[in-house]
């Protein structure tokens, strides 16, 4: 069970800013990381886009589950995860993530910031820690405040998208993916291919 | 080093009784390799082979304790406890034959099941490995029932050799693991599982109790579709076997 990455992301009116990501990508062959890291962040903000303020959802994408919280003041928070990690503990550390965020990022910093310009070093240590999720959050078995009932989920990106979106179309026009990484795109099915060729074993 | 230590205890054994001598390190490599793919097992929770492969070593366990059960039975004078001058008091208690308890073994493992089934709702690889052990304590509470299993030389289980063909392997024991309770008893080889089953004594009752009691505290709390689905068919299944 595996987190690959947690970021916070701002939703603003007229496009998301990412804040601040931290990425656990070692599990993936070494040529292909940085491009992983750079659909994670576009996949991320992706989905804060699609997704209404005052809502939580899961993304599944083939092997991945992508958790949002986007909160009713635009903060939102989206931990990309494997499908065997616990969504309750995602939605745990999201809102831990958030309110600590808060706390200690100026709201009048977040329509405009970005990972430079933003001071909030704890992400990483978060998201280390949260790789075993039972050492990081000793399963309180009732979460009184979350109601699981009420979590969106969706069994593909897609199904985010408007009516004749396509997925492509939006990873070419994309700011976030280099060259490079939207050539791989095209030629792969992108997160199947770049995680099997490092993986001995499949999942079942 | 812990484990080099349990080897050389092992060791200790005069040559004459090489069987158990082996047995004895096998049993240690078994139970050693029992608690250290435990981890591994709890963060690859949708893995079969990991809990295929924790069942594999709790049969293998099984398995040694009916062979040495029959040694026993062959050899009444080797089952005197070796006589080793033992260097201190550690090894005075060690001499003894290690012995594991199977039933503890099982309960324990029922304990690391229900703890995952509960932090992890929704793998299907959790609820198959819960019916597996499940299995294997029906066999053992037929064959060893609870006071049997310290192999004092007195109590001669009555088990034998042949009694190892009762520890299913393959296909048979998939089938008797089927996920959706069978109702079509026309298929030949559950039909024959169900025989097979109905031969042994009838699944410890208390046990069957707090499996029910454990489904029901699933049903009742959980938000997971697929982990209500699982239960169900868990639930399903205990009934074919107590039938």
């Amino acid at each position: 069970m595996k987190l690959y990455s947690l970021s916070v992301l701002y939703k603003g009116e007229a496009k998301v800013v990412l804040l601040k990501a931290a990425y656990d990508v070692s599990s993936f062959s070494f040529f292909q990381r940085s491009s992983v890291q750079e659909f994670m962040t576009f996949t991320s903000q992706l989905i804060v886009e699609r997704s209404s303020k005052g809502t939580r959802a899961s993304v599944k994408e083939q092997d991945y589950l992508c958790h949002v919280y986007v909160r009713n003041d635009s903060l939102a928070g989206v931990v990309i995860a494997d499908n065997e990690y616990p969504s309750r503990v995602a939605f745990t550390l999201l809102e831990k993530v958030l309110d600590e965020f808060s706390k200690q990022v100026d709201r009048i910093d977040w329509p405009v910031g970005s990972p430079a310009t933003i001071h909030y070093p704890a992400l990483d240590g978060h998201l280390s820690r949260y790789q075993n999720p039972r050492e990081a959050d000793p399963m309180t078995k009732v979460q009184a405040e979350l109601d699981e009932t009420k979590i969106i989920l969706h069994n593909t990106m897609e199904s985010l998208l408007e009516r004749g979106e396509k997925l492509d179309d939006l990873v070419s026009k994309s700011e976030v993916l280099g060259t490079q990484s939207k050539a791989f795109y095209k030629t792969v099915s992108f997160f199947s291919k770049a995680r099997k060729q490092n993986s001995c074993c499949a999942i079942m | 080093m812990a484990e080099q230590r349990r080897i050389d205890r092992c060791h200790m054994y005069p040559a004459a009784s090489k069987p158990r001598l082996y047995h004895c390190m096998e049993r240690e490599i078994l139970l050693d390799e029992l608690s250290s793919t435990k981890h591994w097992a709890s963060m690859h929770v949708s893995d079969h082979s990991g809990f295929h492969y924790r069942q594999f070593l709790l049969k293998s366990l099984i398995s040694q304790t009916v062979i040495d059960s029959s040694v026993m039975e062959q050899n009444p004078l080797r089952s005197e406890p070796a006589l080793v001058l033992p260097k201190d008091e550690e090894a005075a208690v060690s001499t003894e034959e290690p012995r594991i308890n199977l039933h503890h073994l099982l309960e324990e493992e029922v304990e690391f099941s229900t703890d995952l089934i509960d932090s992890y709702p929704g793998h299907e690889t959790l609820w198959c490995h819960r019916r597996h052990i499940f299995y294997l304590q029906h066999h053992l509470n037929g064959r060893f029932p609870h006071s049997m299993t310290q192999l004092s030389p007195a109590d001669s289980p009555g088990g034998t050799l042949s009694d190892l063909h009762l520890i299913p392997a393959g296909s048979q024991l998939s089938q008797a693991m089927e996920v959706d309770g069978l109702n079509d008893s026309s298929k030949q080889g559950y039909s024959q599982e169900t025989k097979r089953l109905k031969r042994t004594p009838a699944p410890d009752s208390l046990g069957l109790e707090m499996e029910h009691r454990f489904i029901d505290q699933i049903l009742s709390t959980c938000r997971n579709v697929e982990q209500a689905r699982f239960a169900s068919a868990y639930r399903k299944w205990l009934v074919t076997l107590s039938q």
